[in-house]
């Protein structure tokens, strides 16, 4: 739209200071391959890459708006993976039912000392629950703290350390599974 | 101890989505961004909300963002003449002028400003008349030109029937020109047994339009009878009208010889009226063999 986008005009704004959400669309060509790209490497779909890319652009109008802070790339990484874990939380719930059915405890790990295969690393984690493809993926694959990965998740960090011990035991029994079975 | 799983690590890679998709979303990013705050749902919180934002009307691949000398009498003027409807308020400058207003018309998305000389943001008279034409399709090509040229349109070509189809010329009165042209339902002829218009006989049409356009987005042009009314834009056409006593929806279909299907009703256990000559065909009001009732149409 020329006259809120045009540059001489945003000088003559009567806006008293810019909206914050304008520089999402300056920045959207660059981002947008970027914010794909995240959420396409973790989530392996490319229609729920695509929503949640949508979604991720969509809730920083307002986000922006709400917590003025630089509009970048890095920022907004950081919203989709929001929207991932938002997704995760759902298809957790969905699945709910199912998985009391078989909850597992905890129990402590064996030592495993392995060189894994990236290939069918990916393919095992594709498999997993929603739970665990969550807390592996911002532990592992974005390489978070653990105490980050519980401000995500929206749990303690023991309960999220324990969910890590589940989330690799279930991913190394799949990934030894694969293994054996190709 | 060493964790295998770190070998999961893996850094943002930009992968280019599917560039309809980026030119969709880039349509919708800037239409959240550029809608006044508060009139629509801010939160997004859920992939519902994100979808239900642009309930309105969705955004198409083209749409038009005209430059007007009067942007209050152009929100009015398409209102009347085409029906528009408002999406959202508009933004209102501190100067005074409108930076931004959406309008809805028929299943379209219509984006308009005032003149912006100093962003090159000018309409058809300031540069000697338009450049472009706006074509709309319309189920009363007559009716929708009246109409334009009552609210103040200057009539460029009356409607007359052309090889496409239907249609006429007018100029608004900020200079642009509207091809008013009938929708394809109404310029290709039906099939006999086509089902070819619905009619919405109801005992308060107000209700009804309220009821219809809160539900299924319709909106109404007023029709040929007293508290009758089009719905723009659906397939096929329909209408409503008021104060019925019988409440119910009625299908029209085509036929090829009412004569030969009236026959054909009264033979097969149903109830048949007089055919009527109304402007569009001869037409009868049918009662099925279970006593639903239909009306005939030849066209």
């Amino acid at each position: 739209m020329p006259p809120l986008r045009d540059d001489e005009g945003v000088s003559e704004q009567p806006r008293v200071r810019p909206d914050p959400a304008l520089a999402l669309l300056e920045i959207y060509d660059a981002a947008l391959p970027q914010v794909h790209g995240y959420l396409l490497t973790r989530c392996s779909d490319h229609t729920l890459a695509q929503d949640l890319t949508a979604e991720t652009f969509l809730a920083a109008v307002a986000a922006a708006r709400a917590h003025p802070e630089p509009v970048t790339v890095g920022w907004l990484i950081g919203v989709a993976r929001h929207k991932l874990v938002d997704h995760w939380r759902r298809r957790e719930r969905e699945q709910r039912g199912l998985r009391l059915a078989h909850s597992t405890r905890t129990e402590p790990e064996d030592p495993w000392d392995a060189t894994l295969d990236a290939v069918l690393a990916r393919q095992v984690l594709v498999t997993l629950g929603p739970h665990h493809r969550a807390v592996l993926t911002l532990r592992y694959l974005d390489g978070l703290p653990v105490a980050e990965v519980a401000d995500h998740l929206g749990r303690t960090l023991h309960a999220t350390e324990a969910l890590l011990v589940r989330a690799r035991t279930a991913f190394r029994a799949a990934y030894e599974g694969g293994q054996s079975s190709d | 101890m060493t964790d295998p799983l770190d070998a999961l690590r893996t850094p943002v890679t930009p992968v280019d989505p599917d560039p309809r998709f980026a030119a969709e979303l880039r349509v919708r990013l800037e239409r959240a961004v550029l809608a006044p705050p508060g009139a629509r749902p801010q939160g997004n919180k859920t992939r519902g909300d994100a979808m239900t934002t642009a309930v309105d009307a969705p955004m198409q691949t083209l749409s038009s963002y005209l430059a007007v000398d009067d942007a209050r009498r152009a929100l009015e003027f398409y209102a009347a003449a085409f029906g528009a409807r408002r999406s959202g308020e508009p933004i209102v400058m501190d100067d005074g002028r409108i930076g931004h207003a959406e309008l809805i018309v028929g299943d379209s998305v219509l984006m308009l400003a005032d003149e912006f000389p100093e962003a090159g943001h000018l309409g058809p008279r300031a540069r000697g008349g338009p450049s472009q034409s706006l074509y709309l399709r319309v189920s009363d090509v007559d009716g929708t030109v009246r109409r334009a040229v009552a609210a103040g349109a200057e009539l460029e070509r009356a409607p007359a029937d052309h090889d496409y189809g239907r249609n006429g010329v007018v100029i608004d009165p900020f200079g642009h020109r509207w091809m008013i042209s009938a929708s394809p339902a109404a310029t290709t002829g039906p099939r006999h047994g086509d089902l070819v218009y619905l009619t919405h006989a109801v005992a308060d049409s107000e209700r009804a339009r309220a009821f219809y356009g809160a539900v299924l987005g319709w909106t109404f042009s007023p029709g040929r009878v007293e508290d009758g009314w089009q719905v723009e834009g659906t397939n096929p056409p329909a209408g409503m009208w008021g104060g019925a006593e019988q409440p119910g929806i009625e299908p029209v279909y085509s036929v090829e010889d009412l004569d030969a299907a009236l026959a054909a009703v009264r033979t097969s256990g149903g109830q048949a009226g007089d055919p009527q000559q109304r402007p569009y065909g001869r037409m009868a009001e049918c009662v099925d063999d279970q006593g639903i009732r239909f009306q005939l149409l030849e066209s």
